[in-house]
């Protein structure tokens, strides 16, 4: 069975593969992840059973569900925005020209080698300072979480756009060349879509990372959710209550991302590549 | 030059970096011809096949369709690449459309036929390659060889002048290879010009209306296919001829 994938002496094989034959793996598997599953459902029935006060969901509610709405925008936006700014990033690095190929590389060097953090803070408390004069926008703070959030994630969705068309064979391009289109035409008709399916779990799975980087807003005071559990537990001394809303506030949005993403995959499916 | 030459090499000068794959070619396809290009792996045949519609650049040279210069790089490159059809050993079939978007897309795209007249025209060039059923399959559901007879489709639907066939049968199981031998018969028989690199000897003997020896970057035996398997004129052709044959 193992023989020729191992160098092992044929006993060692042997108690190799009476341990951990293909059976005693899966039951062990099963076994450990039942047992940390089962671990994970106590805990949070414990503490829904003894530390969520509901008595207080709604009186909190409301803060809350504004502050969603406000991540949904704030998500909406940049999404739109990272995705479609994205792509150009993604198409700039594999220019042939240096330059334009030099300043994608170094645009996407440094957003995504410096923290969101940081990026926030510059835009934020930096840039209003080098404005001659007052800075005439009032609410900096949403302005800026959007600005931070696009120009960090394009360059994120750039990487995966790039690996994407890296993952289009030549042969495309030259098909698709040799058959008299342009350049241009070939990459919009033919090497986009292509790259675009291949580049997909790891620009959602970048967007799923957006949602969850809107909690570094609270820094700037933007009343998303984790600033909502900050203000509630700061007046009642209760963390579990807020913080399981703010559980199922991100995961609301979350999971149907990914639901999305794979969606998306399975219809560019192409005559049954993956499920035939 | 006869004026029924329509492809034309003229003493072209290919580099790989240091490595001259090309030394000083000339050869001259006739209009109706097939000329069948053979020779050792390495020998520039796919080289040369692919300078003739410029996914290789030449440093040295001519190449003309009709008299228009191919390998000048103010030309409209695209234009001339629309009567060059070109047909790749790996298919490369857009997977991402069905059979028949594959054969309509450059009609439709590059030439701005209507969908209707080019849907029409794409029916019927896959029913003479045999395919009209599979118009709707995806590439990744068809086999190696309609893969092929697609991808042959999808060059004629631009109404080509010439025909390009880089060792298309080369990545195709045996028992496929006859029916793209097949497809590329009939199209010789109704006087397509066609340049093919190809290591099938008999296609070369039965279709060829000239064959072309390369080795080394050069043409070393060029001739009607009964002379060249009869009786080669060099001696290099005669090592090759044993060793195939």
């Amino acid at each position: 069975m193992a023989d020729s994938y191992s160098s092992a002496s044929p006993e060692a094989n042997a108690v190799a593969d009476g341990f951990l034959d293909d059976r005693t793996l899966k039951y062990l598997g099963v076994a450990v992840s039942s047992f940390f599953a089962l671990g994970v459902v106590l805990l949070v029935l414990y503490i829904l059973s003894s530390q969520v006060q509901f008595g207080l969901v709604p009186t909190i509610l409301p803060q809350f569900i504004s502050a969603y709405g406000l991540v949904l925008s704030i998500v909406g936006i940049s999404s739109v925005l990272s995705v479609s700014s994205g792509i150009f990033v993604g198409l700039a690095r594999v220019s042939k020209t240096r330059i334009t190929s030099g300043i994608s590389a170094a645009y996407v060097q440094f957003f995504r080698g410096t923290p969101l953090l940081f990026q926030i803070f510059v835009i934020y408390f930096g840039v209003p300072t080098l404005w001659p004069g007052t800075f005439p926008v009032q609410n900096w703070g949403f302005p800026t979480a959007i600005i931070a959030l696009t120009l960090n994630h394009a360059a994120y969705v750039g990487e995966a756009v790039r690996g994407g068309i890296g993952a289009v064979p030549d042969g495309q391009m030259e098909a698709a060349r040799s058959l008299g289109m342009g350049y241009v035409q070939a990459m919009r008709e033919i090497v986009i879509p292509q790259a675009w399916r291949n580049a997909l779990a790891a620009v959602g799975n970048d967007q799923i990372i957006l949602v969850k980087d809107t909690s570094l807003l609270t820094v700037i005071a933007i009343p998303e959710l984790i600033q909502q559990f900050r203000d509630v537990n700061s007046a009642t001394f209760d963390p579990w209550t807020p913080l399981v809303l703010v559980a199922i506030a991100y995961l609301s949005i979350t999971i149907p991302m990914g639901r999305l993403v794979t969606y998306l995959e399975d219809r560019a499916d192409w005559g049954g590549e993956t499920n035939e | 030059m006869s004026d029924d030459v329509i492809l034309e090499f003229d003493h072209i000068d290919k580099y790989f970096g240091d490595t001259h794959v090309l030394k000083k070619i000339s050869l001259d396809v006739t209009d109706g011809d097939v000329c069948v290009v053979v020779g050792p792996s390495g020998s520039g045949k796919s080289t040369l096949l692919r300078c003739a519609n410029r996914l290789e650049e030449i440093q040295a040279g001519e190449i003309r369709l009709d008299g228009q210069s191919i390998s000048d790089p103010d030309g409209d490159i695209n234009r001339l690449r629309q009567r060059i059809g070109m047909v790749f050993q790996s298919f490369n079939l857009f997977p991402h459309k069905t059979a028949l978007e594959n054969v309509t897309l450059a009609p439709r795209k590059v030439r701005g036929i209507d969908a209707d007249t080019a849907r029409q025209r794409g029916e019927e060039l896959l029913e003479d390659v045999g395919l009209l059923e599979q118009a709707t399959s995806y590439p990744n559901q068809l086999s190696g060889g309609q893969q092929q007879r697609v991808a042959i489709a999808r060059a004629l639907a631009m109404d080509p002048k010439v025909m390009l066939f880089d060792e298309v049968t080369s990545a195709l199981d045996p028992e496929l290879v006859g029916e793209v031998l097949g497809v590329m018969r009939e199209l010789a028989d109704d006087g397509m010009t066609m340049m093919v690199v190809t290591h099938e000897m008999g296609f070369a003997r039965e279709v060829g209306d000239r064959v072309v020896l390369m080795d080394e970057g050069r043409i070393v035996e060029s001739g009607a296919p009964e002379s060249f398997f009869g009786d080669p004129n060099t001696e290099r052709g005669e090592q090759f001829l044993s060793k195939i044959l």
